[in-house]
């Protein structure tokens, strides 16, 4: 090839050693899984591995359990609710973040990080004490589990919309609205587009994030309903079922269905892409 | 029981407060203050054991959840609230005790708890949160056929209990373990294993070898170098977990209490108890919160009660393997055939460890032995 | 004011507790009060410092959260690089869908299957014994402190991986055809076009998985076999074992302040790649 000529063929070959590095992540990331789904699977009474046969009966165990079955339908209604009212804090928090440059900006985007920053169950207890202090009748309620939930999703989702609106032009919003369109038309038609991405990603990290929260549902749960990880938590510290690994199974099998539709919606990769400066 | 006499003593003069404050601030007029001055009096509510209607109150507990609160719920939830009528919140996700701090004696967090002992006697450092034995004596009908030892905690009433003992695997250690200082042999290097600071077991634990090392179970140095002696070890935080490793063969001897590894042998896993002259137990206690609403106390004392019938503990004997309070109670076969007895030669040698000797020392315990387990 | 709504929220549900819960580190230990005395006494942060147990703790998660940051983005970085290159849209689906289903696995769920891999007679071990390369004695995998970041890279790694993807799909492939085309090797283009590219992925995927890293509870936990105590253990202890709220409240400020100047250095770097365009 000769100097100076562009080459035609996109040449997007993964070099070897990434190839390999990034097997040994997949394989890092996947083999407890694998793990948990064959011991889930097990034939045996007891959570062995490897398994003593393949059977279904601790997935239907889990179904038919009072403890665990529950816990999950609540965790999906938790991280719906979540998902819902992150996405539409995070969504505005974020589009005022990156559209206008005021005096402490970088105190602002470090304030709304900061809920990461912290051990969940500190948050957790902070927001119990709260709640009991102000009497607005929120200790032990779903409402207050939401609110502790939302507060560590929001960040996720800022982080998604803000990479989104990175090099966001406001020019194109000021050209519709000089041609005559309203706020919201504009919102919908030029800025819901560019951003659309991150707000599924952000409302999808948000979903997970909550679903698998632990440490910040620790001191909030109501009685009497749990979220999975508690529930499995609190069963596990006596004896290690493998009705417990079947409701792992679930929780894991819940995502690859709604990834799946999702993917069906939007291209997954675009989905990831995470800013916070 | 000069310690009873001081609770009522304290108690007497916050009740007087109590009145002082209410009329003082008695503009709150209404339904609300009327509330509060039931509140107020309610400590001197008690029950008469017939079952009673609750009109749908309810009653918050807080208990083991997982299986535990599966069997709870089948065997006595259901029919409590349909007897009662009457609806039960059952809050699994320890930990309670800073719950039940964060909203004060005067407010209870719970009206009623199944929980260890250690944090029980804990939470009655922080604060006059529980009826004392002989109030709760008075008030239960099953009470009366418990062995006396089920009420020497003074704040609540032990209605299960398990005999503290080592589990090791029969088919990977040969020969077989004898005794308590077993533990300490050099075979089991890091094959054996015990709990976290927080873990009752672990305390039990502590005292057991502060007593056979030492001059007592109170004797600290003694227990801190039995600590030393013992790295490495593996040190888990729940007993599934521990039950895990010794199902695994990580483990090969462990710190349990009889009713798991009778669990294990009957899931057909070789281990078997090792036990020795000395006999802690492991309990499980309910308390009964003192400054609940009167209609929540007379439950909560009516639920404890449930839970004390024969008939109940047989079947939580059965599930468990845990071994009844109640004299009357009739053991299931599968602690039978393990050698367990329900009669009061049964107790001999069975002792509480003294938890309120480990709860005044707690803080150096355990940063010491953190210490040493950090290496 | 189109953040009017998150902003009270944040100010009402998370500034006013913590700021509740730094106040009440400024109270006199006392048992079973978890109400703010407004005693303004600085007693627990002497007892932090002075004892090495807990300000070696502070250094420990600090130093933790940074290995395993590192860690994350080296096996991070080709994995998030091999999705956003891999053009095959079945492919790359399920490569996103593999990363977000380990994500969705519950914590002590793994811990089984961590054990299962990295125990003494796990997986692992069995492994090399076979293959001769170990004698006797199991290499310890777990319970300890490499057991700790393997934990936590398996945890994190997916937030990793996530926040790469999508900045190195950004990349405009011209500019690293420029670069080939005037002469650049292979590892060069990399090098000097690819990863300053990818630089504000880059930060932000260290910062997240820091951040996850220093404020996890159950991994160490669970995973380190009470040999590695860091920060959280300590809070969780102090408070709901011992009952000492307000020691437990000092050890969270002392947190809240290292997450603070970590993310004053995330701020600094985030500017200056970026060459102040942010």
């Amino acid at each position: 090839m000769a100097k100076g000529q562009v080459k035609v063929r996109r040449e997007r070959s993964v070099p070897v050693i990434m190839r390999v590095l990034a097997m040994v992540s997949l394989v890092l990331l996947l083999a407890p899984v694998v793990v948990v789904i064959l011991a889930g699977l097990n034939s045996g009474d007891h959570l062995t591995f490897p398994p003593d046969g393949l059977s279904l009966r601790w997935v239907v165990a889990f179904f038919r359990s009072g403890a665990f079955l529950p816990a999950y339908l609540f965790s999906l209604l938790l991280a719906l609710c979540t998902m819902f009212f992150s996405t539409i804090l995070g969504t505005m928090i974020a589009l005022v973040l990156a559209r206008n440059e005021f005096p402490g900006k970088q105190m602002a985007r470090a304030f709304f990080m900061a809920p990461l920053m912290l051990p969940g169950i500190v948050l957790g207890l902070a927001l119990y004490l709260f709640y009991l202090s102000s009497g607005l009748g929120l200790t032990r309620t779903m409402p207050g589990l939401v609110i502790g939930h939302v507060l560590v999703t929001c960040p996720y989702v800022i982080g998604t919309v803000n990479a989104s609106l990175v090099g966001f032009d406001k020019s194109y919003e000021e050209a519709a609205r000089s041609l005559g369109a309203g706020p919201l038309k504009t919102f919908r038609i030029i800025t819901l587009p560019i951003i659309s991405p991150g707000i599924i990603a952000g409302s999808v990290f948000s979903f997970i994030v909550s679903f698998g929260q632990f440490d910040v549902s620790l001191f909030l749960t109501p009685p009497d309903y749990n979220p999975l990880p508690i529930a499995l938590y609190s069963s596990l510290r006596y004896t290690f079922e493998p009705t417990a690994a079947a409701a792992g199974i679930f929780a894991i099998f819940l995502v690859v269905v709604s990834m799946l539709i999702t993917a069906r919606l939007t291209n997954l990769r675009k989905l990831a892409n995470v800013n916070f400066s | 029981m000069n310690d009873n006499k001081k609770l009522i003593q304290t108690n007497k003069l916050q009740l007087g407060l109590n009145r002082r404050q209410l009329l003082k601030t008695g503009a709150a007029a209404g339904a609300v203050s009327m509330f509060n001055i039931n509140h107020a009096w309610s400590k001197d509510v008690m029950w008469d054991g017939e079952p009673f209607d609750a009109d749908g109150a309810t009653i918050r507990i807080n208990e083991w959840g997982g299986f535990w609160q599966e069997f709870m719920t089948s065997n006595v939830i259901e029919d409590f609230e349909k007897t009662y009528n009457c609806k039960v919140a059952y809050d699994s996700s320890f930990p309670w005790f800073p719950k039940y701090v964060a909203s004060g004696p005067k407010d209870p967090a719970f009206h009623m708890g199944n929980w260890n002992l250690n944090e029980i006697i804990k939470l009655g450092k922080a604060g006059d949160y529980f009826l004392s034995t002989e109030e709760l004596k008075a008030n239960m009908p099953n009470a009366a056929d418990c062995w006396d030892f089920a009420f020497g905690s003074g704040l609540g009433v032990t209605w299960g209990f398990g005999q503290y003992a080592h589990v090791w695997r029969t088919d990977l250690i040969d020969p077989a373990p004898k005794g308590f200082a077993a533990f300490w042999e050099d075979r089991f290097a890091d094959k054996r294993a015990t709990y976290i600071t927080s873990n009752g077991l672990f305390m039990t634990f502590f005292m057991t070898a502060a007593a056979e090392f030492g001059s007592g179970p109170d004797d600290m140095e003694a227990g801190f170098e039995a600590m030393r002696a013992a790295m490495p070890m593996k040190i888990s935080d729940f007993t599934g977990n521990m039950q895990t490793q010794v199902e695994r063969g990580e483990v090969q001897i462990g710190v349990q209490w009889e009713g798991e590894i009778f669990l294990q042998m009957d899931k057909g896993i070789e281990v078997a108890p090792l036990t020795w002259e000395q006999k802690p137990i492991l309990t499980q206690t309910h308390t009964v919160s003192r400054y609940s609403d009167p209609v929540e106390k007379k439950l909560a004392l009516a639920l404890v009660n449930a839970k004390l019938s024969p008939e109940f503990q047989t079947k939580a004997g059965e599930a468990f393997y845990l071994r009844p309070s109640n004299s009357k109670a009739s053991l299931p076969e599968r602690l039978k055939n393990k050698g367990v007895t329900n009669t009061a030669g049964a107790l001999e040698g069975l002792w509480i460890p003294d938890w309120n000797w480990y709860l005044d020392n707690e803080d150096e315990i355990v940063e010491t032995v953190n210490e040493i387990f950090a290496g | 004011m189109l953040a009017a709504p998150g902003t009270i929220f944040f100010i009402v549900f998370f500034v006013v507790p913590l700021a509740s819960l730094f106040l009440l580190s400024l109270d006199k230990p006392s048992l079973g009060n978890a109400s703010v005395q407004w005693m303004f006494d600085f007693r627990n942060f002497e007892r932090f410092f002075g004892r090495a147990i807990y300000y070696e703790a502070a250094l420990r998660s600090a130093g933790l959260a940074a290995l395993v940051s590192l860690i994350a983005l080296i096996l991070g970085y080709p994995l998030a690089f091999l999705i956003a290159k891999t053009t095959n849209v079945r492919r790359n689906t399920t490569l996103m869908i593999l990363v977000l289903s380990a994500m969705q696995l519950d914590m002590v769920i793994r811990l089984f299957g961590l054990m299962v891999l990295m125990g003494d007679v796990g997986l692992i071990n069995g492994f090399f014994r076979w293959s001769g390369l170990i004698g006797d004695q199991p290499l310890p995998l777990m319970y300890n402190f490499a057991g700790v970041v393997v934990g936590l890279v398996q945890f994190s790694l997916p937030f990793m991986v996530l926040s790469l993807v999508g900045v190195i799909q950004g990349i405009n492939p011209a500019l690293e055809e420029a670069a080939r085309s005037l002469g650049a090797t292979r590892s060069q283009t990399f090098w000097k076009v690819t990863i300053p590219m990818s630089m504000p992925g880059i930060l932000a995927g260290l910062l997240l998985v820091f951040a996850i890293s220093f404020s996890s509870y159950v991994v160490p936990t669970l995973m380190g076999g009470w040999t590695v105590v860091v920060l959280p253990i300590h809070i969780f202890q102090q408070v709901v074992e011992l009952g000492k709220w307000q020691f437990g409240a000092a050890i969270a400020v002392v947190m809240f302040a290292i997450s603070f100047i970590v993310m004053m250095i995330y701020q600094r770097a985030a500017v200056r790649a970026s060459g102040g365009r942010v």
